[in-house]
């Protein structure tokens, strides 16, 4: 039978396989296929691996994640406060950084790999590449340096520091924020991450002015690439648009792979990479809590067909909230099988 | 002139430049505006030119929202502070994140925004618990209650603004106090803000000040 990694690979080479790749990006539903109450459930990198491999089984999609939150890259700063819902993601409960001279001290975390923190990761990564290595892409989640900050200050601070605050503390807290993310790209390779999801909403231009981006954020991710390479990297910008800027990113680095706003015009981002990478396919997921499953199916059709024509294509979600039900997931899935199918 | 100066200070927020921005505003003062001039004649049409450029898709952006806020509020204060009488706010409204967020960005473009309309704010600060909301906007007599939720979770849970209206009805204050909602949920789906019984819903921090000066008209009429 055919696997979700060579799914990928065929799509990637722009080859043909039995249907699309599907990306179902599962995180906090982990908690519910265990019975498990949400701080319990990511306590263990044990249970995160275990309910990783149930779901994907259980539905049939391509990937596994590594990412138990997104806030936990801020605990690898020594964030101790985390709120934790009932029905969501935990979330940064207060800032490490609460003054711009608290930056010049900031120590950058360095061996990852041998960090509390990360240990539970660590063990759910064994797991998922003794589990599924080789054959469904393990996924992981990496803040670009230029993001970083809005984990460690807040987007208000950050915001606040970038446009009007003193430049050499901006400077350096985006110099410790790239030292971070080269330990962090480097710790997930070599734990068997294959999919790199390089989550950067200043790369959007729902953030930034379109000049900005050129001018301040585009040099910091041609260095960031510079320096791990864009091997399994895919540009994200947390949801938001990029079109703009996609024939750019290609020209000036390695990224290859595209994940698109569910905001922007995807038959439109397909022509802007015109067979230079991948272009993913994002369904509006927000939309699942309420959609009928005629139009979850309408949906997913419409994306196949705005994004498939060609080749070289993935469809995947967003962070799937909580209480989207299980009928609309599975209603979503199998519109992505049955549409996305070859020939 | 004011077209001129209007056009500078807009091309200074357009390119996320703050000084030039404050530097348009100096040249007005110079140049004879007075400190109402500055805020009705550039400041606020400076908001709603972005305004309608976003309802126009105008690609506006969140770093264009958070310095078109953030100079109104600070150019509005440096001129009330220049103006004997000044004006009579318009309105009351109090803003706070959902219970369990602390995404504050949207709530101080809205914030600033709002200064610069005359529209008083209290800010209840972030992760509100409901009954908060509804006391404060209560006791101080405001006609809007302005939540920011940045998670679907936030958004749409029991803790966030469907407990706000549980509890306005309760109270019988549903025709006193209106109910408006923002972020990025909402964006992306914008009948969440129908189904946790939100009056109106702002597509983004600046145009939730349109929103929030309908409803005080609204309220007045």
């Amino acid at each position: 039978m055919i696997t979700g990694m060579e799914r990928l690979a065929a799509a990637i080479n722009g080859e043909k396989s039995d249907r699309i790749p599907v990306f179902c990006n599962l995180i906090d539903q982990g908690a519910k296929e265990l019975g498990l109450p949400i701080k319990e459930y990511f306590s263990d990198g044990a249970h995160v691996a275990e309910a990783q491999i149930r779901m994907r089984e259980k539905y049939g999609f391509d990937n596994v994640w590594s990412l138990f939150y997104v806030g936990r890259e801020a605990e690898l700063f020594g964030c101790d406060n985390v709120i934790y819902a009932t029905d969501g993601p935990p979330n940064v409960g207060s800032f490490i950084i609460k003054n711009f001279r608290e930056i010049e001290n900031l120590p950058v975390p360095d061996n990852l790999t041998s960090h509390p923190v990360f240990e539970e990761q660590k063990k759910c990564l064994d797991m998922l590449k003794k589990e599924v290595g080789g054959r469904y892409p393990i996924c992981a989640y990496i803040t670009s340096s230029m993001s970083l900050p809005v984990m460690l200050m807040g987007m208000e601070r950050w915001m606040e520091l970038l446009f009007l605050g003193p430049a050499d503390l901006r400077e350096l807290l985006l110099e410790k924020c790239f030292t971070f993310f080269v330990r962090e790209v480097e710790a997930y390779r070599q734990l068997g991450a294959d999919v790199l999801v390089y989550s950067n909403p200043f790369g959007s231009t729902d953030t930034v002015p379109l000049t900005y981006f050129t001018d301040h954020s585009l040099p910091l991710i041609i260095k960031e690439m510079e320096a791990v390479g864009a091997q399994g990297m895919v540009y994200y910008c947390g949801m938001s648009r990029f079109n703009q800027v996609i024939d750019i990113i290609i020209e000036k680095t390695d990224f290859r792979a595209f994940y698109i706003s569910p905001l922007d015009d995807l038959a439109g981002a397909k022509a802007i990479v015109a067979g230079r990478g991948l272009t993913c396919g994002v369904v509006n997921d927000i939309k699942l809590l309420e959609w009928s499953q005629d139009q979850i199916r309408s949906h997913v059709r419409q994306l196949i067909q705005d994004g498939m024509p060609g080749g070289r294509f993935l469809i995947g979600t967003g962070v799937m909230p909580y209480n989207i039900p299980e009928t609309s997931i599975r209603s979503m899935l199998e519109a992505a099988y049955e549409f996305g199918q070859f020939d | 002139m004011l077209t001129e100066l209007v056009n500078n200070y807009n091309e200074a927020i357009y390119d996320t430049d703050r000084a030039k921005a404050m530097q348009v505003v100096e040249t007005a003062l110079e140049k004879g505006a007075t400190p109402e001039m500055v805020i009705f004649d550039l400041v606020v049409p400076a908001m709603q030119q972005m305004i309608k450029g976003i309802s126009e898709d105008y690609d506006a952006n969140l770093a264009q929202h958070f310095l078109t806020a953030q100079i109104a509020g600070e150019v509005t204060d440096a001129m009330l502070e220049k103006i004997e009488s000044p004006p009579e706010p318009i309105g009351m409204i109090v803003i706070g994140t959902a219970d369990g967020d602390i995404h504050s960005l949207g709530k101080r473009i809205v914030m600033g925004c709002l200064k610069a309309n005359l529209v008083e704010s209290i800010d209840l600060g972030v992760n509100v618990p409901p009954e908060r909301f509804v006391d404060e906007a209560s006791a101080a007599g405001a006609s809007v209650i302005g939540i920011s939720a940045m998670m679907v979770h936030t958004a749409t849970g029991e803790n966030g603004p469907r407990a706000v209206r549980r509890l306005l009805r309760e109270r019988g204050l549903e025709e006193k106090i209106k109910l408006i909602v923002g972020g990025a949920p909402f964006r992306f789906s914008p009948d969440i803000a129908k189904s946790v019984g939100a009056d109106a819903v702002a597509d983004n921090g600046i145009a939730a000040c349109r929103v929030v000066k309908n409803c005080l008209k609204k309220g007045r009429s």
